[in-house]
């Protein structure tokens, strides 16, 4: 971490050190700081790609975005933007739709987690057993569909779900038209993202079971602890990082975006709103109703939001988790 | 993970002389048999779970591979037979692939899909190699404020920065250009974090040793640094290949009215046939996916462990 080209001394320049009265110094001073200030630059040359990049796609958009957020502008160039105040908060709050996708987002999150927590924690716990080759052989198969293209998966799962032809309703003899009808299609969206990350949940849980300590596991059990006690209040709380990890990943990435391209791809946000969560309804303010005021509004109020969830889960973990070591 | 390292050790003397036979044989074939309640339950205990643990990674496999494999199944049957319920699809046909190539120029989607995904990936590659090496080789004013810019990038989504970038590509003249999907993306927060902990990790003597030398940093950055970072830069350069490959959200909106990557060509391919046409449909997104498992069945282990390692995107 120590900066290696700083503490390597520099290699010795000509320049004896003298006392600094001598008049024709002064010259030579400014060129000793020139060249420092030289040296003192080459690390932000090295940065200045990634970081202009940053700068201009990520901070300088969220800016704008809250400026956006004080405006009435239909985003078309000719269109003058005027200065509305807090007006675009104000219908954002007094429109039902806000309650709505965040309702409806929740209950992604909450239908993700069997996916992202219990199945991963309940198949990590039952094949601790299973090793080398034989391992990595089902890790494979588990962890492919984090790897299909969303919209590749959209495509399957429509032909899957189809109503009459499909080879769900085939098999279990229903009739439900899973995309038109408002919590089949609520519960389809969220299944199809589960099957989506299934896979990496498996594997980070293995990941992490794998990292415990047995020393542990071995005295409780010389103790004479039994093998349920064991991975109650041993193997579970060490792996809790591992768990909220996931929880950040659900809430954060996989139930407000992994969902979008499944959503514009099969619902459009329907059966009337059905499938309509956060990122949906943003999208649909800002690039379907070119209302850019009320979708800056939106983009302020859930990026605040978010963070506060992440800052409070974050918080929490900090003060559950048990650290091995 | 070595549940298996043998309670006879610990608990002295185990009247059982018949665990034994699991004790002196802690690991059989790399898989070790026992564990720490063998004392209690002998031999066929731990068995057991060995075929429960099997059962169920085999189950879970088989449903997660199921709607892959009947994707692919779905495309190689006669275009008469898609509604067939057989599971071997038989006898096979590439009649889907052809309608698909007709229809709606799969090829271009793919060249077009593989140049967006490979210089996204080499552009961020290149970008976090250079802001990385800036971060693990120097100390400057202002280092961990620039660091903790990199990592908060996360929590600024796409969809909020959208606008403004929409905006800003428009004046570009960017919009329904593949450059506009690949600029604004040249830069991975992920890339520098994961390439900074490679390099901190390096060992310094051989920097030291090419200053010595009186190289330039920038000579030695591509003599000494990346011929031993080469793993490293390969396991995440497949990290953002695949996530590039993949992405959605910007195209959608950069390409609105073309339809000039894959994943935008499936989705008006669905919406156009009102998803009657399963076949092309199956066979569009079969050979979407492809690239990307090829890569996987090649280098399965640096893809799950990048993935894993990285976790957030």
């Amino acid at each position: 971490m120590s900066g290696m080209f700083v503490e390597v001394a520099p290699p010795t320049l000509p320049v004896p050190i003298v006392a600094p009265a001598a008049v024709g110094d002064r010259g030579r001073t400014a060129r000793r700081l020139a060249r420092r200030l030289g040296r003192g630059v080459v690390p932000y040359l090295y940065l200045v790609p990634a970081l202009g990049m940053l700068i201009v796609w990520t901070y300088r958009p969220l800016v704008e975005t809250a400026n956006y957020s004080f405006y009435s502008w239909n985003l078309s160039p000719t269109q003058p933007a005027t200065p509305v105040g807090w007006d675009n908060y104000h219908r954002l709050f007094t429109l039902p739709e806000l309650g709505g996708s965040v309702w409806r987002t929740l209950l992604m999150i909450i239908g993700l987690l069997p996916f992202t927590i219990v199945i991963p924690v309940v198949v990590g716990l039952l094949s601790r057993e299973v090793r080398g080759r034989a391992r990595s052989f089902y890790q494979a198969l588990i962890f492919l569909p984090f790897l299909v293209a969303p919209v590749a998966s959209a495509a399957v799962w429509q032909w899957l779900l189809s109503p009459r032809s499909g080879a769900v309703n085939r098999a279990t003899g229903s009739s439900v038209n899973w995309f038109h009808e408002r919590w089949p299609a609520l519960i389809a969206i969220t299944g199809i993202t589960g099957w989506h990350v299934l896979g990496f949940a498996v594997v980070v849980v293995a990941a992490g079971l794998a990292s415990i300590n047995s020393d542990y596991a071995e005295a409780a059990s010389v103790d004479g602890a039994s093998r349920w006690q064991i991975t109650r209040w041993l193997t579970l709380p060490l792996l809790s990082p591992t768990l909220v990890f996931l929880v950040l990943s659900t809430v954060l990435l996989f139930a407000p975006q992994w969902t979008f391209p499944l959503i514009d791809s099969l619902t459009q946000g329907g059966p009337v709103d059905a499938t309509t969560n956060v990122y949906y309804l943003l999208w649909e303010y800002g690039i379907q109703s070119f209302d850019a005021g009320l979708a800056s509004a939106a983009g302020v109020v859930f990026f605040i939001g978010f963070g506060l969830v992440a800052a409070v889960l974050l918080w929490i973990s900090e003060r559950v988790t048990i650290h091995d070591d | 993970m070595t549940l298996a390292t043998e309670p006879s050790v610990t608990e002295p003397a185990p009247p059982e002389g018949a665990d034994g036979a699991d004790t002196g044989a802690p690991s059989i074939g790399g898989a070790p048999m026992t564990n720490f309640d063998a004392p209690e339950t002998p031999g066929g205990r731990s068995r057991t779970r060995v075929v429960v643990g099997h059962l169920t990674l085999a189950v879970l496999g088989l449903a997660c591979i199921f709607p892959i494999y009947w994707l692919y199944a779905t495309s190689l049957r006669r275009p008469n037979d898609v509604y067939e319920v057989n599971p071997l699809p038989w006898p096979l046909s590439v009649d889907s692939y052809r309608t698909a190539i007709d229809e709606i120029d799969v090829l271009r989607l793919l060249l077009n899909t593989t140049v967006v995904a490979v210089l996204t990936a080499l552009g961020q590659l290149l970008t976090s190699l250079l802001a990385a090496y800036a971060f693990a080789a120097w100390n400057f004013p202002l280092k961990r404020l620039l660091y903790l810019a990199f990592v908060g990038s996360w929590l600024v989504p796409f969809q909020v920065a959208m606008l403004p970038n929409y905006v800003l590509l428009h004046q570009l003249g960017l919009l329904n250009t593949l450059s506009g999907v690949i600029v604004p993306n040249i830069v991975s927060g992920l890339g520098v974090l994961l390439l900074r902990q490679h390099l901190d990790g390096f060992p310094k003597e051989l920097l030291e040793a090419a200053r010595m030398d009186g190289r330039s940093s920038w000579s030695t950055l591509w003599t000494v640094v990346v011929p031993n970072l080469r793993a490293a830069l390969a396991a995440l350069g497949i990290l953002l290949l695949v996530n590039a490959w993949n992405e959605y959200f910007w195209p959608a909106l950069v390409l609105q009215r073309h339809n000039d990557v894959l994943q935008l060509g499936i989705r008006s391919f669905m919406s156009s046939t009102e998803g009657d046409d399963w076949g092309p449909l199956t066979a569009t997104a079969g050979l979407a996916c492809l690239p990307i498992f090829v890569i996987y069945l090649v280098l399965q282990r640096h893809v799950v462990s990048g993935f894993v390692r990285s976790g957030l995107r």
